[in-house]
């Protein structure tokens, strides 16, 4: 299986690719915010997608509505500090699979992915 | 400043210490503050906070060895250096606790936070604006003291 982590901040990239792994998931891409995601899915095919939402150049809502349009079907976590009600409508509105605020711990994020896309073979 | 406003980033503070960090910072005396800057080299970490009916900045200072410590723990390895890693992991501190704090005043529309600044150094101040009443809140924490400072003004 293989993610695409999408944060600006190399940090939560960082703890985000080490959940993964804990969830079975060795691959992953990085990019640092949503034009280069969109980009990355346009010529890559993953798994799931882990979305951070308060970005430079291209906001996660934003990409995730550009993935969307585009026809990318892609399971999508929101993984964010945008923790209001609304926000999560607007996510899952927009397409989002699933919502992981921050903080987390990589427990918890490992879990949401295990639950949306299942454990590898 | 609404001292209401206070307590959703200590907890914020809290939060992201306890989940991110593994660690528990103590709140000490909450105190009047002239704003960041006072000739001590810090790490200071900003961000601000706007919405229809209230504006501010929040900000966090560390001493760089706590800095290196906070780092280090969130990448889960040994820091030397305050180098771009050190610069990532405490911006994003100061974003999680902003995050978190937004999402506790229930402000609707929600509030929207700016992308986080780190400033490396002394001799420096943050203005914003010149009216703004600063509170400051210093931590105690087994990684090292911090302090918070934060303004939110009802526009």
């Amino acid at each position: 299986m293989k993610a695409l982590v999408v944060d600006d901040s190399m940090t939560i990239r960082r703890i985000v690719v080490k959940a993964l792994s804990m969830a079975g998931i060795a691959e992953a891409r990085e990019a640092e915010d949503g034009v280069q995601a969109v980009e990355a899915a346009k010529g890559d095919q993953f798994d799931v997608i882990l979305l951070d939402w308060n970005m430079p150049k291209m906001s996660g809502i934003d990409t995730l509505r550009a993935l969307r349009q585009a026809g990318n079907r892609t399971p999508v976590i929101m993984v964010t500090t945008e923790a209001e009600k609304a926000r999560v409508i607007e996510a899952i509105k927009s397409g989002a699979n699933d919502y992981l605020i921050k903080p987390f711990s990589p427990d918890q994020l490992a879990a949401k992915v295990k639950n949306l896309v299942g454990a590898p073979a | 400043m609404d001292v209401r406003y206070i307590n959703p980033f200590v907890e914020g503070v809290g939060s992201v210490f306890h989940t991110m960090l593994g660690l528990e910072p103590k709140r000490c005396k909450i105190e009047l503050g002239t704003g960041p800057g006072n000739g001590e080299a810090l790490v200071t970490s900003l961000i601000g906070i706007s919405g229809q009916h209230v504006q501010g900045v929040v900000v966090l200072r560390f001493p760089p060895a706590t800095a290196l410590e906070l780092a280090g723990r969130m990448l889960g390895t040994k820091l030397a250096e305050l180098n771009e890693e050190v610069v990532d992991a405490i911006s994003e501190i100061v974003n999680m606790v902003a995050g978190s704090a937004k999402a506790k005043l229930q402000s609707d529309p929600p509030l929207e936070l700016g992308l986080p600044t780190v400033v490396q150094g002394r001799d420096y101040r943050v203005r914003y604006p010149s009216k703004s009443v600063w509170i400051e809140v210093p931590f105690e924490s087994q990684a090292g003291n911090f302090s918070m400072e934060l303004t939110l003004e009802t526009k």
